[in-house]
């Protein structure tokens, strides 16, 4: 604290010395001199092996104009679209997966050390069959690297060879089982995998997936007499894999016995309140007795009791009941000194935030309750909280000022890392995205929307229509070109309403050519239209063909007509439509034909013109305009006014 | 080999003695080929060879017009494993070469910092982009548990192979 005074006022004092120095001895004028300077050393701080790459990391945030440093730095390997970022990333993992197979099939071929210490996860993981010499310790070993197959094994073979397994090593084992439902679980380093997980663990959650009767229930039987450990796990681990009847009656088992239970026990049966009872009230009667059973028990609630109570409350129907009792949980918790998680503001949110109750505004005290502030995972469902608190500023209060605050509050410290996974991810910022193009004006989005897009965030084809829509309310039809080339990247061309609603804005919104900021706009859009039409084509080889119809061909050919320079192309379009009139269902509009028929003036194409006239004959579309004005633009030959006159009769012209 | 007998005569008279005892190639006496050959290319008759920049430069603008292929400490003073490293190098090589078939038009750049290893090469965009992730989260992760430590690639791609050419000789 000293020394940092001292430092901040060194500039200071020397820059009064070098004005000072012009006119005198320096030394006089110099910052006044504290008589006996006392340096007091700080106490050495402990630091841990990565301190320092934590303190370098904190340094640089996400570089929102590079893709993630997970995809290789080449313009060839850069995801440009939602399906390629997926892919990528998987398959370098398989590509990791891959190596590691044949490491492990190979494995006399690993076995040298080259490392100093050596390091485990590089050798080939040991292999276990039924011929291992086996003992205790490596049961424990096992244990304690969590492999769960193996850990298996080597109990199974110890049985079988009679060999004395101790109660305190059957209870971790136990514990292993239990915690994985004796299914191998996913292993740590496949973060990929972790992070693009197709939400397969909510649609888990609907059903029982405890396997009964096997190892975890004969290892609970073998353990005599019980401990109260025991009991936990097994209670624990039905809760977890939803053996809810079960799990219950073992708890009033062990009540019955008078044995001790703990806190997480409880948390997990209270999580699974709404399985056991039907109904709000006895689930909240259930939950309350559970509670005091607790109390009786002397046990201290946790912030797992909280976010257990909080989610059985959640479960209720009735949404007056489910406030109040939440309400009434609150204090009661922050009486015993327990700070929420962010898990417990996501089942705040979604208890008081539904579609078919009153509005609530509880998501802005949570705001001013944790603005600014850091945290670490500390529940399974803190990665909900961003994801659902963006929804609620969208869905339910479509507040634009509180999506900033909740954006803020994710780009706190570390807060990034409570996402959760690609799949919240998208749907924080498909919440965020829609949000804003809704409510902010069409400049401030764009702002917003050229931060995050590509690398952060591709907006699906439902996120596209709104940014259109904003756009067409905005009558901003100098986007249009940027957005229509993202689009193309991201490969929504394959979207007919999509491709209709890029068409309409262009075609109502007509640039205005005296603006310096619009004059290479009708040109841009025709190339846009251009650009459309070969896409449109080289789509019907595909199977996801997009058909063309008369109306975004006319408004094809409108554009190609206003982009002055591409009247062959125009020609070229017309041409299709008239060829291919009986394949694409409907005309142009009228207005299309007109406008293409003024470019034909323009150019001096009469024949052009009379085509187009012939179109709009046989097609039954008006046609008194369009002959007036192809009579009075051209001096027509002879040829041609008996076309015209062949196509529309004689009697217009005497009009 | 006419050179050969002349240079003979001339040194004659000095190696007189080595050569009396009936050994006639105690000397060697023709000029280090390696100093010539090595690194260097041959000029064809179509003269359609295709050269990279780092090939049509010979070994002596190594340091000059163009940089060294494995970069590491090994041969500093005192400097640790340097038998290891070359031959490491080599097994990357040849490894890199085999696994990314047909597909390195350049040479294989190996970086060495700390307990980290850098890999760059040039590679042609001849198999999907995904294809490309799965060979290098393979690449990546083999040689991390041959070598015991982390390896990265970095390898940038060009469309064509003509791309790396820098002249025909």
């Amino acid at each position: 604290m000293y020394l940092t005074r001292q430092l901040r006022q060194l500039p200071r004092s020397r820059l009064t010395r070098h004005i000072a120095s012009g006119n005198g001895p320096h030394y006089t004028t110099a910052a006044p001199q504290p008589a006996a300077e006392h340096i007091e050393i700080p106490k050495r701080i402990e630091r841990s092996p990565t301190d320092l790459l934590q303190a370098l990391a904190s340094t640089v945030g996400r570089d929102p104009t590079a893709p993630h440093y997970k995809y290789h730095d080449d313009p060839f390997l850069i995801p440009m679209s939602n399906i390629t970022k997926r892919t990528y990333a998987l398959s370098k993992e398989a590509g990791r997966k891959a190596a590691n197979w044949i490491k492990e099939e190979h494995r006399e071929l690993f076995m040298h050390q080259e490392a100093q210490p050596p390091i485990e996860k590089f050798a080939p993981s040991m292999v276990y069959t039924e011929e291992s010499e086996v003992d205790a310790s490596s049961l424990q070993l096992l244990i304690s690297q969590g492999e769960l197959k193996d850990a298996v094994l080597v109990y199974n073979l110890l049985v079988q060879k009679g060999i004395e397994v101790s109660d305190a090593l059957k209870q971790s084992l136990l514990e292993l089982v239990c915690f994985y439902n004796n299914e191998e679980p996913l292993p740590e380093e496949y973060i990929e995998e972790r992070w693009f997980m197709q939400n397969s663990r909510r649609r888990e959650r609907h059903g029982k997936t405890w396997k009964d009767g096997e190892l975890a229930e004969k290892l609970y039987a073998a353990i005599e007499p019980k401990t109260p450990q025991s009991y936990a796990a097994l209670i624990r681990g039905m809760a977890k894999y939803l053996q809810c009847e079960r799990a219950y009656a073992l708890l009033q088992e062990a009540n019955e016995k008078r044995i001790q239970l703990d806190t997480n026990t409880y948390n997990a049966i209270i999580q699974i309140v709404s399985f056991i009872k039907d109904t709000a009230e006895q689930r909240w009667q259930m939950c309350t007795s559970l509670l005091n059973q607790m109390a009786e028990q002397q046990l201290k609630p946790n912030l797992g009791t909280l976010n257990a109570v909080l989610e059985c409350i959640s479960t209720f129907g009735n949404f007056k009941l489910a406030r109040s009792s939440a309400l009434k949980v609150l204090p009661e918790f922050k009486q015993l000194g327990i700070v929420p998680s962010l898990g417990s503001y996501y089942y705040l949110l979604i208890i008081f935030c539904r579609e078919r109750a009153p509005v609530s505004h509880v998501i802005i005290d949570i705001l001013n309750d944790i603005g600014g502030k850091e945290f670490k995972v500390e529940h399974p469902k803190d990665t909900y909280f961003f994801a659902t608190a963006m929804d609620v500023c969208r869905n339910h209060l479509h507040d634009k000022a509180l999506a900033k605050r909740v954006d803020e509050l994710l780009h706190t410290g570390n807060n990034y890392d409570l996402i959760g996974d690609s799949f919240k991810e998208g749907i924080y910022y498909r919440n965020y995205l829609a949000l804003l193009c809704q409510t902010e004006s069409i400049e401030d989005f764009m702002r917003t929307y050229d931060i995050l897009v590509p690398n952060i965030y591709i907006p699906e084809p439902g996120i596209m229509e709104e940014i259109l829509r904003a756009i067409e309310i905005n009558g901003a039809v100098e986007h249009v070109p940027r957005i229509w080339s993202d689009m193309v990247i991201f490969d929504h061309t394959h979207r007919e309403s999509l491709l209709l609603y890029v068409l309409r804005i262009m075609v109502d919104n007509r640039p205005n050519p005296e603006l310096p900021s619009q004059q290479q706009l009708p040109k841009q859009c025709a190339n846009v239209a251009l650009d459309m039409y070969n896409k449109i084509e080289e789509s019907a080889k595909r199977i996801k063909k997009v058909s063309f119809t008369g109306q975004m061909l006319g408004d094809i050919l409108t554009l190609l007509v206003r982009g002055n320079s591409s009247f062959d192309k125009a020609t070229e379009v017309f041409t299709y439509i008239d060829k291919q009139q009986h394949r694409i269902p409907g005309t142009p509009a009228d207005s299309a034909l007109f406008e293409y028929v003024e470019a034909c003036i323009l150019n001096k194409a009469p024949s052009q013109a009379l085509m187009a006239l012939q179109y709009a004959v046989e097609n039954n579309m008006e046609t008194t305009p369009l002959a007036k004005r192809i009579h009075e633009g051209f001096t027509l030959s002879e040829v041609h006014l008996a076309k015209l006159k062949s196509l529309v009769g004689e009697g217009f012209l005497t009009k | 080999m006419n050179f050969l007998k002349k240079v003979t005569t001339q040194v004659l008279p000095m190696a007189e003695a080595h050569l009396s005892l009936g050994n006639n190639s105690a000397l060697h006496t023709s000029a280090v080929c390696c100093r010539v050959q090595s690194g260097r290319y041959r000029i064809t008759v179509k003269r359609d060879r295709p050269l990279t920049y780092e090939m049509a430069n010979p070994p002596h603008f190594i340091g000059h017009r163009k940089s060294w292929n494995s970069w590491n400490t090994s041969t500093l003073k005192d400097a640790l494993r340097p038998s290891q490293t070359a031959i490491e190098d080599v097994f990357i090589r040849k490894f890199i070469t085999g696994t990314w078939h047909a597909l390195v038009c350049s040479e294989i750049i190996i970086k060495r910092q700390h307990n980290m290893i850098r890999i760059a090469a040039i590679i042609r965009q001849a198999i999907s982009a995904r294809k490309m992730y799965f060979l290098i989260g393979y690449t990546e992760e083999l040689l991390s548990y041959w070598m015991q430590c982390p390896v990265t690639l970095e390898f940038q791609t060009v469309a064509d192979k003509k791309d790396v050419v820098f002249k025909y000789i």
